[in-house]
């Protein structure tokens, strides 16, 4: 196999082409939710036994998905096979494998939403997937960037590493009660905000009720792990982490502000499909700093004596 | 090394996916209780009785909601003044399109009409919007649209169906095997679209005229209980008692 440079510009546009078009897609997936178009096309793969429908109503909606979702496979198909003859490295190989398995999976989820008529570990699995396959052109996008094979790794003397990994992981937890919420109808569960039924703990005798305030105190653990990351990220000095952190601390009040319009607008589509691809971003940007930070920082034992640390100062063996 | 972290980082974060499983179904409501169907060698218990009666409506009929139909070019161009969808038919004080039926007691086996109900889809929207049908009867679901549209009722104790017609003259024809009442039915390409399906093992059902009047015959003398559902309208029941050869008076009122 004959390899490129590792650096490889072209497939690095192409990963972040594909991270963009993923983004866009979560979007448009959840106007299927939001218009309540998901079973307007009763057939799949074909759509009323079409490959191109009339684009009326709800059809406009499932269809434009499943054409949006086609353009995302396509270019991480090209991206894996692209990445599998030029790459040198087997873990990226493997990441590009990955990120193909996990679309062409996603969309066999799609047609089971379909088939079986929206069962809802179906469509939480299906929403839930969506972002695990957007964290993993994040990281075929990163791993193909100049700074990762131009950086140098500094000590992490701040904890930033743990603290990314821990915002993205509750960042997770959250967009998977999110969707939980969403795909059983428990949206408007607590109709009002920011109090819920006048309180600020509500009676929780009605499961639906659970899971929108289980998701509600969900967002604060959010805020408060993302002020956290961003608190290191501002220790460390280095705006490589600052920016990102607070790119991580400002989608995330939008993202509450947005989840309170949803509820305040009665689940209005375009705050509340906003909502889920800001969910999407918000995961996006921590997972994106959890990986540059394990990336471009070490632990101090393993550096040497005059290698410079988060927060300026130079570590010692 | 640090793919190995990386890839192993998006591992355990799509293992929380995999707890969506016990995510638990969406909200259903149980449909209300339909007369239990007796044994299949029991004979079919029919009389002379019968029960007449008016649903009536008091109050005002709030404002129709106006459709937007620029969703479809096609319902556009079949309504050019526009649609609104009015649940609430009035006509001389009387409610029309109420389902009336005997909710309880029905002994007997009843076997279900050879000859098929029609649902159509006509001018974006379904006639009759109160469809009634026996179980084991043929529910024939036609397009008579020049656009597509899917049915798509959804049952809790049948087995949900959802189906495309993408052109004009389409027809299929479905049955339910369980009594349930008011299945709503809609079209996910038409959100405006609206009817219900209600399915008896028996025949002691009707939907009233425009000027709301109804009648049930065939009863075997005895007390009932009668359910009118509207759909919009709370639903209410009364109790009657009928008598061989008798038509027994019976009227519901639903206020707005």
């Amino acid at each position: 196999m004959q390899s490129e440079s590792p650096s490889a510009p072209w497939r690095h546009r192409l990963a972040v082409l594909t991270l963009l078009a993923t983004l866009a897609l979560i979007f448009i997936g959840g106007l299927v939710t939001s218009t309540g178009s998901g079973l307007s096309v009763p057939d799949w793969p074909l759509s009323y036994g079409m490959l191109m429908p009339p684009m009326v109503g709800g059809v406009f909606y499932e269809h434009g998905h499943r054409m949006a979702a086609s353009a995302v496979g396509f270019l991480t198909l090209v991206l894996a096979v692209w990445t599998a003859r030029r790459e040198p490295r087997r873990g990226v190989r493997r990441l590009a494998w990955a990120a193909l398995a996990a679309v062409v999976v996603q969309g066999l989820l799609g047609g089971a939403t379909v088939i079986f008529l929206l069962p809802t570990p179906v469509s939480v699995t299906h929403a839930c997937l969506a972002q695990t396959f957007f964290c993993l052109v994040i990281a075929l996008a990163y791993s193909t960037s100049p700074e990762w094979r131009e950086a140098s790794p500094v000590a992490d003397r701040v904890g930033l590493r743990g603290a990314a990994a821990f915002g993205t992981a509750v960042v997770f937890v959250q967009l998977l009660i999110g969707a939980l919420m969403r795909h059983t109808g428990a949206g408007l569960a607590i109709p009002d905000f920011p109090l819920a039924f006048g309180r600020l703990w509500p009676p929780l005798s009605d499961a639906g009720v659970v899971v929108h305030f289980v998701h509600r105190l969900g967002a604060v653990c959010v805020l408060g792990a993302i002020l956290h990351l961003a608190a290191r990220a501002w220790r460390s000095a280095d705006p490589r982490f600052g920016r990102p952190a607070n790119l991580a601390l400002a989608l995330t009040l939008i993202q509450i502000a947005l989840g309170a319009t949803a509820v305040l607008t009665q689940k209005s589509v375009v705050p509340t499909t906003a909502h889920v691809a800001t969910g999407a971003a918000v995961l996006g940007v921590c997972f994106f700093l959890t990986l540059r930070a394990f990336h471009l920082t070490a632990k101090s034992a393993r550096l040497a004596p005059a290698t410079p640390d988060l927060g300026g100062q130079a570590a010692h063996a | 090394m640090i793919m190995r972290k990386a890839i192993a980082v998006t591992g355990l974060c799509a293992l929380p996916f995999v707890a969506s499983c016990g995510g638990g179904e969406a909200p259903t409501t149980e449909a209300p209780a339909a007369a239990p169907t007796a044994e299949a060698a029991a004979p079919a218990a029919t009389g002379t009785a019968s029960i007449t009666g008016k649903v009536s409506f008091e109050g005002t009929v709030p404002p129709g909601e106006k459709i937007k139909l620029n969703a479809d070019p096609k319902c556009a161009e079949m309504h050019k003044g526009g649609l609104e969808r009015q649940p609430i038919h009035v006509t001389d004080g009387g409610l029309g399109d109420v389902l009336v039926y005997v909710k309880s007691p029905v002994s007997g086996t009843f076997a279900a009409p050879a000859d098929a109900v029609t649902l159509d889809q006509k001018g974006c929207d379904y006639t009759p919007h109160m469809v009634t049908v026996r179980a084991g009867q043929g529910l024939k679901i036609r397009n008579s649209d020049d656009t597509l549209h899917n049915i798509h009722p959804r049952p809790t104790a049948n087995e949900e169906f959802n189906f495309g017609q993408a052109k004009q003259g389409m027809e299929k024809v479905r049955t339910f095997d369980k009594a349930e009442v008011m299945i709503p039915v809609g079209c996910d390409v038409h959100p405006w679209m609206r009817a219900y399906i209600s399915v008896f093992s028996h025949p002691f059902y009707t939907v009233t005229k425009e000027d709301g009047t109804f009648e049930i015959k065939g009863l075997p003398a005895g007390e009932y209980e009668i359910e009118a559902f509207h759909g919009k309208l709370k639903n209410q029941a009364q109790k009657v008692t009928v008598k061989d050869g008798e038509a027994a008076k019976l009227d519901f009122s639903f206020k707005g």
